[in-house]
């Protein structure tokens, strides 16, 4: 695969991802927030009439809130009618493919500026109406019906990985801890406090003093979700938007000095049912769609300086880590233990605390990586900014690993 | 058994009858189970049905704590990822497992076919 023409991100915006903040709002207002924002972090301003097509991600706005044809319905309340508005269901990976697709549309030749977002509003259904919504991303009639949750998949992906390898619950916390401080220094993140902090407020609350995280993260105020995982191994239901603009290389430097461009993309798809899969311990779909990302870029696993994966649950990035090439096979949770992955590691790995602290609004997650990336490589994020970034990658799953899509950034 | 479609509906109407049947490509000998109408191995479409024991390990699992609203009632519930002796593989409620350290990836089970309404649903027991 070859892009005929690059193509870069010029801006980029995203509400913040909550669980509560967003209650009086539906996915049009979070989707307009973060497209104004996208247009007003443009460096030599943005005329929104420049957008000359959109792709929205966004899975599962008909059940969260009776609401299909939703790209139409955001270029409608961009001002952008009467452009092309396409939307992009490919379960957790709608926006990661919409990035693919807005960047396949602008190398084509079609279109020289897209905007390309994201959009998921959860909140309004109970936890078990998000539970049954999020497991249509499965196939429901072999893996639902045999009373798979989502939780559920990735948890007996880690008794695989833990049967094979001897990884450990254990280092799936380190995950959790490492992403959970980052989130803390990210303003856009739906936690923003360490698993230390939210233990001593927890604990407090019920005359439980904890020493430390891990004597927390082993108390049943960590309850189990789906053995082996509990709740802190899984990402929190939020509602957030994320939006970016795309612009061909040779327009793209009449809006900024400093782009920020797509080097290399992939995306794979793989058997829906793990059932189905021959290797239960890794997703072959991030290997495809890798190895797709670093030969159209140029680039090794060596030389990526920072990495948003996709960690809906704390194994996923150890997955994650092991199948883009980060660590070997079955060393991923051994690396996020000895601090690898964090903020000052040799790998880092989620800066802006992951789906695991920052929020996964499934349709906005793929999207919200590529705003990270739009500010780390301009040294744009803040307190959570990875020192001399070169290189970022994004790694983006739909559901259990059926959908991987991967971007390699480069300035 | 020749011709008929291998459909979901084929599929759950011989789970009624206590059997497990897969499609089997007579390209390649890849056996698919649940059965389907295109080899997903070589993407041939001679296929013929073929029938499985039930036996078999547990190569992946769960115990659900946080279920779906219609599994409300008999939580907590494992479910897992089951090998068949002859080598394909499939997901089913894992009976009369309600704590995770009980099983284990390797350990033994038998398929039990459970009547649930109208449906018959696979399942599979520690033996």
């Amino acid at each position: 695969m070859r892009l005929s023409r690059d193509v870069a991100i010029v801006g980029a915006g995203m509400t913040r991802f909550h669980h509560k903040i967003h209650a009086d709002k539906t996915s049009r207002e979070l989707f307009v927030e973060a497209a104004l924002e996208a247009a007003d972090s443009v460096d030599n301003g943005f005329d929104m009439r420049d957008v000359e097509a959109l792709f929205v991600g966004n899975f599962s706005s008909d059940a969260f809130e009776h609401q299909a044809h939703t790209a139409a319905l955001m270029a409608d309340w961009l001002g952008l009618c009467p452009r092309a508005a396409t939307r992009v269901e490919d379960a957790c990976a709608s926006s990661g493919v919409a990035v693919n697709m807005g960047a396949l549309a602008v190398a084509s030749g079609a279109y020289d500026v897209v905007m390309v977002g994201g959009v998921e509003k959860m909140r309004n259904l109970t936890t078990e109406e998000v539970t049954d919504t999020l497991a249509m991303a499965a196939d429901d009639l072999y893996e639902v019906a045999a009373g798979f949750t989502f939780p559920g998949l990735y948890a007996s992906l880690a008794t695989a990985h833990f049967a094979k390898y001897g990884s450990s619950w254990e280092q799936l916390a380190a995950v959790a801890i490492k992403n959970h401080h980052n989130g803390a220094l990210n303003p856009k993140a739906h936690f923003q406090s360490s698993v230390m902090e939210t233990a001593k407020k927890l604990g407090e609350r019920r005359g439980v003093t904890f020493n430390d995280e891990m004597e927390f993260l082993r108390s049943p105020l960590n309850p189990v979700i789906a053995y082996p995982l509990r709740l802190f191994d899984c990402c929190p239901v939020s509602d957030g938007a994320a939006v970016v603009i795309l612009a061909a290389a040779e327009v793209a430097k009449r809006f900024t000095d400093t782009p920020v461009y797509i080097r290399g993309l992939g995306q794979a798809s793989d058997a829906m049912s793990l059932h189905d899969r021959a290797d239960l311990t890794t997703l072959r779909a991030t290997r495809v769609a890798a190895e797709q990302a670093y030969k159209m870029a140029g680039v090794s696993a060596d030389d990526i300086d920072v990495a948003d994966v996709h960690d809906c649950f704390t194994i996923a990035e150890v997955l994650a880590t092991e199948d883009l090439g980060f660590f070997p096979k079955g060393e991923g949770g051994k690396a996020a233990e000895e601090g690898r992955t964090a903020l000052d590691g040799d790998k880092p790995v989620n800066p802006d605390g992951g789906l695991k602290a920052k929020g996964h609004p499934v349709g906005a997650t793929g999207a919200a990586m590529a705003y990270e990336m739009f500010k780390q490589l301009r040294g744009e994020a803040g307190r959570h900014q990875v020192e001399g970034v070169e290189v970022g990658l994004t790694h983006n799953v739909g559901a259990s690993g059926a959908t991987v899509v991967v971007q390699i950034y480069g300035r | 058994m020749d011709g008929m479609e291998f459909t979901v509906k084929a599929f759950h109407d011989f789970l009624a009858e206590g059997r497990i049947m897969g499609s089997r490509c007579r390209g390649c000998g890849a056996v698919s189970l649940p059965p389907r109408p295109v080899c997903p191995e070589c993407g041939g479409r001679d296929l013929e049905w073929t029938e499985l024991e039930g036996k078999g390990i547990i190569r992946a699992y769960t115990v659900i704590h946080v279920p779906l609203t219609r599994m409300k009632d008999r939580c907590p519930y494992a479910c897992g990822v089951v090998e068949l002796d002859a080598g394909p593989r499939i997901s089913g409620l894992i009976l009369g497992v309600s704590e995770g350290e009980k099983i284990e990836v390797g350990s033994r089970v038998e398929a039990e076919f459970v009547r649930e309404g109208a449906r018959t649903v696979l399942c599979f027991r520690p033996v």
